[in-house]
């Protein structure tokens, strides 16, 4: 160990409780992470990645411990410290943060007392509420925040996603740590925000010559930031070493498999779809207004959700909406499907005017147009057969119930699982696997358009390829047409035929797929391209395509 | 005129708007309320007239049509009602025939012992309930835990009669520590202050059988709550800033935790004020419940209707408190309700 070694974890095995599928969480991790760097650890959901991290702060679920192995920060062995010890480098000299900001901080404190907290829990002696406020503005200013008194005595559910996770950033600098924990901070932002806290964390780390262990799925995010690379799968480390080995010279067929899921890593080999003919689908002059009561005393608020916009989509074709949080393509997926009425505005489908349906004819209608939602976790009910949820759609429009279920079956193992899934219940999935039954549920109905609502955004990357594969599959099988709105150029560039870039409730610029790549012409959208985690390192299907067309 | 001053007077305009439209909504669900109870107690087989002319000894026609005139029973249902709704509109609580007092001086007698009987039972339960429960929330799975579930699940499982009257066999008559029944002691001059005191005596009985019921769910759905909360993300966010476990629970579990029981509680202080009646017939303590039971078996009509009535108006502004409260603890909560 130099003395340059921040933290070094050497053969640290984590025992599960008894009756757990397996003995260890993790088995014989060595990492270390040094000042003045940044270490991504990298894998998939349940490659222990996670628990490594916890297991620093010995922040680990109950009846878990850390069986074996020594974890060293400054020299000093943390592995058995006693709590008074653990508890002053909490929040101290090693800080953490975490995947979701939003339920990362308590709902119920404005944030700049949650920022406070961790100031005066770590000061002796208490000091001044002058200087503690002085402290937390002077931090809040420091992740980039504008307007830092007012934004204090707010509440987190006041603030956007980038915001929250900027004031868990200025909660974790409280203290001017050595180590920062960085649990996937990225992963439940769009890709715009996300650069910008991944370019904040790494500006921070310069600044102070902090060590970070940056926990990540998307080597996307690992080629933007990391100075070395640990790679772990099942619990164990595969393959570890500086950024630019594993990236351009991976060892471990895993690591190759997790840089070859990027999106954007693949060259596109799309032939002509050969889509022609009227629209399937035709929107036209779609307005939506939200109008949100702000309680007893206060004027409404009017939210222009979506704003004069039309969209056609023929048969086949995947038409690919993407934007940021709050630009409004939810709602404009919501609305064509009619689950929420527009303001003004017409939607036909088939040539109807699908506004105008009532009763039976609106329920036909309906069955042609199918939704598959962003959180495969929340679409299923919990207490409902996976087979009687793929089944029930059929069902209620009169098909037998023994067709159905047989048909639900086929379904099943079409998405890529067992028959016998169909009499299990959604707990025993993972995510991946609920989206493919969510998908199975949806393309039970036979439709002719699916809507994706950010049906990829909650996977891992690897997981994400698989899904996008087989709906890209799917939809050549059974003449699918698509409406896919992502956050993620990338993976609208893995699908779609036409991008539909919106902003504020508004189309910005539309296109073929690839011209927006190679010929973006507004600010925005070459804004959004430039946010593509990993660009630099994969060079993204824009520059593939412009290589392609140049030679 | 600058835009702020704009805004600061259409907040007030805004602020008296919500206001009048409250007022305007109270008055509507206490017109509904007195209705309904009027339908109600006039569905119930009896007669006033009946009543009152077998107390005074004579039962004949004469007698009866002239007491159904002169309180108005002889006219049809509906009139009777718009009458009435007439009087509760302008306060008028009526008079009662039985007892030849006006309705509004008996309740505000009784009143006053029925508020500090409830209200004490139910701070009593909330506040046992809130800090068992959490105790048993953080120490879940533990001997502790089981002891406080056991017992919670006694308490909940015990009817209220029983348990009154075993506490009284306990430490009224076995170890004549308190008053077994009354209000207050009757016959011994007292000051002020010793009055408090005994009547803070006669209390801890009724209050205790009361609250036991009550304190039993609140353990329970604060310990769930408190489990509950204990898992989430900015409890572990707690953690890592390195706070101990005690401010944890103060801070961030707390106040968390107990948004459940805000609104279980709301509904229930409601119901607590007309659920005395049992405990007040047993303690034999001076309150609204004695005499609805009274009314009621005298067919005592604008008593009743008096008594539903005041209730229904403490249940609505307890109501309101209850929104108030919420929306003090949760920040979230006007967002949330508008969307």
């Amino acid at each position: 160990m130099t003395d340059k070694t921040l933290l070094a974890i050497e053969n640290v095995s984590i025992s599960l409780p008894p009756g757990a599928d397996r003995p260890f969480a993790i088995e014989g991790v060595s990492l270390t992470v040094n000042r003045n760097e940044i270490v991504c650890l990298v894998g998939e959901s349940g490659s222990g990645k996670s628990m490594t991290a916890h297991a620093i702060l010995r922040l680990l679920p109950d009846r878990t411990g850390v069986a074996q192995g020594s974890i060293s920060f400054n020299g000093n062995d943390i592995a058995k410290a006693d709590e008074p010890t653990m508890r002053k480098l909490r929040g101290g000299a090693i800080s953490m943060i975490f995947q979701e900001p939003l339920s990362a901080l308590n709902p119920l404190a404005r944030v700049g007392q949650q920022i406070a907290e961790s100031i005066i829990t770590h000061t002796k002696p208490a000091p001044s509420r002058e200087a503690v406020d002085a402290r937390v503005q002077e931090l809040i200013r420091g992740v980039g925040l504008p307007d830092p008194v007012a934004l204090a005595r707010s509440f987190p559910f006041q603030l956007s996603g980038g915001q929250r996770q900027r004031i868990m950033i200025a909660m974790a600098m409280a203290n001017n740590p050595a180590l920062l924990l960085a649990d996937e901070p990225t992963t439940a932002l769009d890709v715009t925000t996300q650069k910008q806290i991944l370019a904040l964390v790494k500006k921070l780390q310069a600044e102070r010559g902090m060590g970070v262990l940056l926990i990540t799925h998307d080597f996307g995010v690992v080629a933007d930031v990391a100075d070395r690379v640990v790679v772990m799968r099942n619990g164990r480390v595969v393959e570890q070493g500086t950024v630019d080995e594993v990236l351009r010279n991976p060892k471990d067929d895993y690591t190759k498999s997790l840089i070859a899921a990027v999106p954007g890593a693949r060259s596109l080999t799309r032939t002509d779809r050969k889509i022609t003919g009227e629209p399937l689908l035709d929107a036209v002059g779609l307005n939506k207004t939200f109008i949100t009561k702000q309680g007893m005393f206060l004027p409404p608020r009017r939210t222009d959700a979506v704003q004069n916009i039309s969209l056609g989509l023929k048969a086949r074709e995947t038409v690919a909406i993407v934007g940021e949080s709050g630009s409004g393509k939810s709602t404009l997926g919501r609305l064509i499907m009619r689950l929420i009425e527009p303001d003004t505005g017409s939607v036909h489908f088939g040539g109807k005017d699908l506004l105008s349906q009532r009763g039976e004819r609106l329920r036909q209608m309906r069955r042609k147009i199918q939704i598959v939602f962003q959180d495969p976790f929340a679409a299923l009910d919990p207490r409902q057969k996976v087979g009687d949820a793929i089944a029930g759609g059929p069902i209620a429009y009169g098909t037998p119930a023994k067709e159905a279920m047989a048909d639900a079956k086929r379904l099943l193992a079409r998405v890529g699982l067992q028959e016998s899934a169909a009499s299990r219940y959604p707990h025993e999935f993972s995510g991946g696997q609920r989206q493919r039954i969510c998908i199975a549920r949806a393309l039970a109905l036979k439709p002719s358009v699916l809507v994706a609502d950010e049906a990829v955004s909650a996977l891992d990357v690897s997981v994400q390829a698989q899904v996008l594969q087989l709906l890209a599959e799917l939809r050549e099988e059974m003449n699918l047409a698509m409406i896919f709105i992502t956050h993620d150029l990338r993976v609208a560039a893995e699908i779609a035929d036409r991008i539909v870039v919106m902003r504020r409730g508004e189309i910005v610029e539309q296109g073929e797929t690839q011209m927006i790549f190679q010929n973006p012409s507004d600010a925005y959208t070459r804004a959004l391209l430039d946010a593509i985690p990993g660009r630099a390192m994969f060079a993204g299907p824009g520059a593939r395509q412009a290589e392609a067309a140049s030679a | 005129m600058t835009s702020a001053s704009i805004n600061s007077g259409g907040r007030v305009f805004a602020v008296a708007l919500a206001l009048a439209g409250w007022f305007v909504k109270f008055v509507a669900v206490v017109l509904v309320i007195a209705t309904f109870n009027f339908i109600l107690v006039h569905a119930a087989p009896g007669d006033p007239a009946q009543v009152i002319a077998g107390q005074s000894g004579a039962s004949d026609e004469k007698l009866l049509a002239q007491l159904r005139a002169e309180y108005g029973l002889d006219k049809p249902y509906p009139i009777q009602l718009a009458n009435y709704l007439k009087r509760v509109v302008t306060l008028d609580l009526g008079y009662s025939y039985r007892q030849q007092r006006t309705v509004a001086s008996l309740i505000l007698e009784r009143l006053p012992a029925t508020l500090l009987l409830t209200a004490t039972a139910f701070t009593l339960a909330l506040l046992s309930g809130i800090i068992l429960g959490t105790l048993a929330g953080v120490r879940a799975g533990k001997w502790s835990d089981t002891l406080l579930t056991i017992v919670s699940l006694l308490l909940y499982a015990t009817p209220v009669f029983w348990l009154g009257l075993m506490l009284v066999l306990l430490f009224s008559v076995q170890l004549d520590w308190l008053p077994a029944f009354g209000y207050v002691t009757i016959g011994v001059p007292m000051t002020t202050l010793q009055r408090m005191g005994d009547i803070g005596m006669h209390l801890i009985l009724p209050a205790v059988s009361l609250a036991a019921v009550y304190l039993a769910i609140y353990t329970r759905l604060m310990r769930s709550s408190v489990l509950d909360v204990t898992h989430q993300d900015f409890i572990k966010t707690a953690k890592a800033k390195g706070l101990k476990q005690g401010r944890i629970i103060i801070r961030h579990i707390l106040r968390n935790a107990m948004l459940p029981i805000v609104t279980v509680a709301g509904m229930q202080a409601g119901a607590l004020v007309g659920g005395a009646v049992v405990i007040e017939t047993v303690f034999a303590w001076p309150g609204l419940g004695r005499l609805i039971y009274d009314a009621l078996l005298q067919r005592d009509y604008p008593v009743l209707l008096g008594v539903f009535l005041v209730m229904s108006v403490i249940v609505i502004a307890l109501n309101l408190l209850t929104d108030t409260i919420y929306r003090v603890i949760d920040p979230r909560v006007s967002v949330r309700a508008a969307s």
